[in-house]
């Protein structure tokens, strides 16, 4: 496939980026979006997103062939991985979806094209109109490209122009999502930049930003807290830190359905390769004395060696084999020791790895399939050994009898998760997920009131 | 074999091995490396009970390369020693910040009598050359640090090699960090150029940037007298900025006048007792008595010519712990040799998932 040179990350190399064409990249965004996005209605903007989710599920959509092709050399991802992330994001893409999306948002769908009361306003003759900023810039994160496909979503809803900022070599997805969207509707596409270059790169970060009026920023504390420096005062700036997440699985989820429970954690570990912010790298089991954890580790790994046959992880560098190989060496001394510790381990390759430790201690996880399996008494026990990273907690799946969750959610939610899922479903946000804990949309928008009498 | 009997012949091979009518000795090398692994498989607890677990012993491992190795890592969570608690007098930390776990390399007189006689007369070839010492030193480290390998290396490099005019200008904080006394540095530098006499200087990687950086900052260059010579070893761990190698010499080209020929890196830990300089193309060589294999991390099998994998060290001078260590470094097999491409732990937080900086 000849991708046509519509977006930056299209010059044959990165090198070739300088301040000015940022900043003319950013003006021809601001004159676009001026030209086609503000006319247009939230009913079009939908229609055209729910029929392009609907061409990115179709085998014969060139646009997916294309990356699935290119996806194992570019991003490590197998095709099967890739395939499968892409299925759930844009099996949410629906005008449906979209719909409830902006009511959740914004109280009512049509909020972005006129000025509407909601239900209370229209009591006291008031009414309200939301806008979005005029140019919207995204700091997207490296690891894993949903992030970066649900802003761009979130961003046209707003009618905003973007520039969606990768990092370097990474661009191939959202590029990708942004030619077919050309495709489909070249004047929304026209309101889209994309462009990749290694982080930190100050002449062009400090123009880019410069032009901002909002920044959607996602990686490490110390990276927000450079982005935010550099950004002009009057820009908003949405930063999403650093994030890591937890299964939770009870007694009684493994009494009726340990097989089931396994299977659904190996989803959860597979899909991303476990390289997400909602990707759990501790699942917590409970135990009293019955070797529920063994059992479930064991399970474990039996479905993760099965996910390999079907979803294989990819080829790692050596930089991230080797994290895998440095720790299975030393929990293998750990095993050997102790009867707390015990491995399981795909054969010559680094394909997943399960520790099983008896200590609820969180550890993080060096991603791409190496999973801790801790056994805990109970909620509680799990939660003293997350403490340390309770304030960066997103997501716990949980696995338990129905009676339970309620529970168990308040629990989490007033210790600090800011999303609670089934286990097996923690890669799978619904599309209005609040990220962080923030509303998605509605942080992006700015009020304008209006006081009829 | 007992412990007196194997130091013996260590040391004999040793001596043997470096001479120019003894090629490596690979047989002899395979024979002392089975015979160190079988005591220590014996001696050091954890490491019988990794053995056992992988039923490697005497019986089932016929060449050193097959010698279970123990991860670095191991040695901050576990006492990795032949010697009974009571009779360790001296232990070695690696390097690091107040609160971090520290690995532990514990030593006696013995151990420490075989570390010297490997350390000595590889440094003296490869930091001397054909130069004979002694020679004025300089060392940016600190003359007493009772954990640290690296001074007890140069304490023992100043006893053998150093004219009395030798000085250690490092300080060590109360928190365990070192420092540099600048104006000491300066004066042992300026000395050195007035007496026209060529000057040793030895130090960390981030020691070296310090004084490099004062130096850019005040304008003032040196031309150190010829033969003067440099070792820099170890990484930055944040305490200065991290220059590359060639950044590295570039600057000690410009302020101290000495060519990039003059300047030689070492490769070592606390948890070893060999070290491996590297030679003008960069890549890295250990004793005869010490061993590199790079692996692939992927499937634990050695690494093809100019792969990259993890870098294992297998060291016969390294009697009262183990002998086959797996380090944490990432390397490129150069041969029997290796070039060193850095920690393969300090990955970075990537996106927006947590990973750990370790």
């Amino acid at each position: 496939m000849n991708l046509p040179n519509y977006f930056l990350a299209d010059l044959p190399s990165e090198a070739e980026l300088n301040a000015a064409l940022i900043t003319e990249a950013c003006q021809t965004l601001k004159r676009n979006g001026q030209q086609f996005l503000q006319g247009r209605t939230t009913g079009s903007i939908i229609h055209t997103l729910d029929r392009l989710g609907r061409d990115w599920l179709s085998e014969d959509f060139p646009f997916r062939q294309e990356l699935l092709k290119l996806s194992p050399a570019a991003t490590g991802f197998s095709a099967a991985v890739l395939a499968a992330g892409l299925d759930q994001f844009f099996q949410q893409l629906t005008g449906e979806n979209l719909e409830s999306l902006l009511r959740q948002e914004l109280g009512r769908a049509q909020r972005l094209d006129e000025f509407l009361p909601n239900e209370d306003e229209g009591k006291s003759a008031r009414s309200a109109l939301a806008l979005g900023p005029r140019l919207l810039v995204h700091i997207a994160p490296g690891n894993i490209p949903l992030p970066a496909l649900t802003e761009m979503m979130l961003g046209l809803l707003a009618r905003s122009a973007q520039f969606v900022k990768c990092g370097s070599g990474q661009s191939l997805i959202p590029r990708m999502f942004a030619h077919s969207l050309y495709e489909a509707d070249h004047k929304l596409g026209a309101c889209l930049e994309i462009a990749s270059w290694k982080g930190g790169a100050e002449n062009l970060e400090s123009v880019l930003l410069a032009e901002a009026d909002c920044i959607v920023a996602t990686g490490s504390d110390e990276t927000l807290a450079a982005i935010r420096r550099k950004a002009p005062p009057s820009a908003r700036f949405i930063g999403h830190g650093a994030k890591v997440s937890f299964g939770y699985v009870t007694l009684e989820a493994m009494e009726h359905q340990a097989r089931q429970v396994a299977e659904r954690a190996a989803a959860d570990v597979t899909a991303w390769n476990q390289r997400g912010c909602l990707s759990p790298h501790v699942i917590y089991v409970e135990e009293q004395g019955g070797g529920t954890g063994g059992e479930f580790a064991n399970l474990l790994a039996e479905k993760l060696e099965a996910a390999e046959q079907t979803h294989p992880r990819g080829a790692l560098n050596a930089r991230d084999a080797a994290a895998i190989a440095m720790r299975r060496a030393f929990y293998e001394v750990r095993a050997a020791h102790s009867p707390d510790t015990r491995i399981w381990a795909s054969r010559e390759s680094t394909a997943w790895t399960v520790i099983l430790e008896n200590d609820p201690r969180f550890e993080i996880s060096c991603q791409n399939r190496f999973i801790y399996v801790k056994v805990v008494t109970e909620l509680s026990h799990a939660l003293q050994g997350a403490e340390p990273v309770s304030d960066k907690i997103s997501t716990v799946g949980l696995a338990c009898a129905p009676a339970q969750t309620a529970a168990l959610a308040r629990t989490l939610a007033r210790w600090g998760a800011k999303r609670i899922c089934p286990l097996g479903r923690m890669q799978q946000p619904p599309l209005g997920w609040r990220h962080d804990g923030r509303p998605p949309l509605g942080d992006l928008v700015t009020w304008i009131d209006w006081e009829k009498q | 074999m007992s412990v007196a009997l194997l130091s013996s012949q260590l040391r004999s091979f040793m001596s043997r091995s470096l001479a120019p009518e003894n090629p490596a000795g690979g047989e002899e090398f395979n024979r002392l490396a089975l015979a160190l692994f079988a005591f220590q498989r014996e001696n050091v607890p954890i490491y019988r009970e990794l053995c056992q677990r992988r039923k490697a012993g005497p019986e089932s491992v016929a060449d050193w390369r097959d010698i279970p190795a123990v991860p670095t890592r191991v040695f901050k969570e576990y006492e990795v020693s032949s010697i009974p608690a009571g009779e360790r007098t001296r232990a070695f930390y690696s390097s690091g910040t107040t609160g971090q776990v520290r690995s532990r390399h514990f030593h006696n007189a013995e151990s420490l009598s075989l570390y010297e006689a490997s350390l000595l007369p590889w440094f003296q070839r490869h930091f001397f050359g054909l130069l004979p010492p002694p020679m004025r030193l300089l060392f940016l480290s600190p003359e007493t640090a009772a954990h640290s390998s690296l001074v007890h290396m140069l304490t023992t490099v100043r006893r053998h090699f150093g004219t009395p005019e030798s000085v250690f200008t490092g300080r060590e904080e109360a928190d365990g960090a070192w420092s540099l006394d600048m104006e000491q540095t300066l004066a042992a530098v300026r000395d050195a150029v007035g007496d026209n006499t060529p000057l040793g200087l030895l130090g960390t990687a981030f020691s070296f940037v310090q004084l490099l950086d004062h130096l850019q900052a005040a304008g003032k260059r040196f031309a150190l007298p010829k033969g003067s010579r440099v070792m820099e070893t170890g990484g930055y761990k944040g305490r200065a900025r991290a220059l590359t190698k060639a950044q590295l010499r570039q600057m000690f080209s410009k302020f101290l006048g000495l060519p990039a020929s003059q300047v030689l890196a070492e490769y070592g830990m606390s948890e070893l007792s060999a070290q491996a300089y590297d030679n003008p193309a960069g890549v890295f060589g250990f004793p005869p008595w010490a061993r590199a294999c790079v692996i692939s991390p992927e499937t634990g099998a050695p690494s093809g010519e100019g792969e990259t994998g993890l870098l294992r060290v297998f060291d016969l001078a390294n009697i009262a712990s183990v002998m086959a260590v797996q380090t944490e470094d990432l390397a490129v097999r150069r041969g029997d040799d290796f070039e060193l491409l850095g920690r393969a732990s300090s990955a970075e937080p990537r996106g927006c998932s947590l990973l750990p900086v370790a």
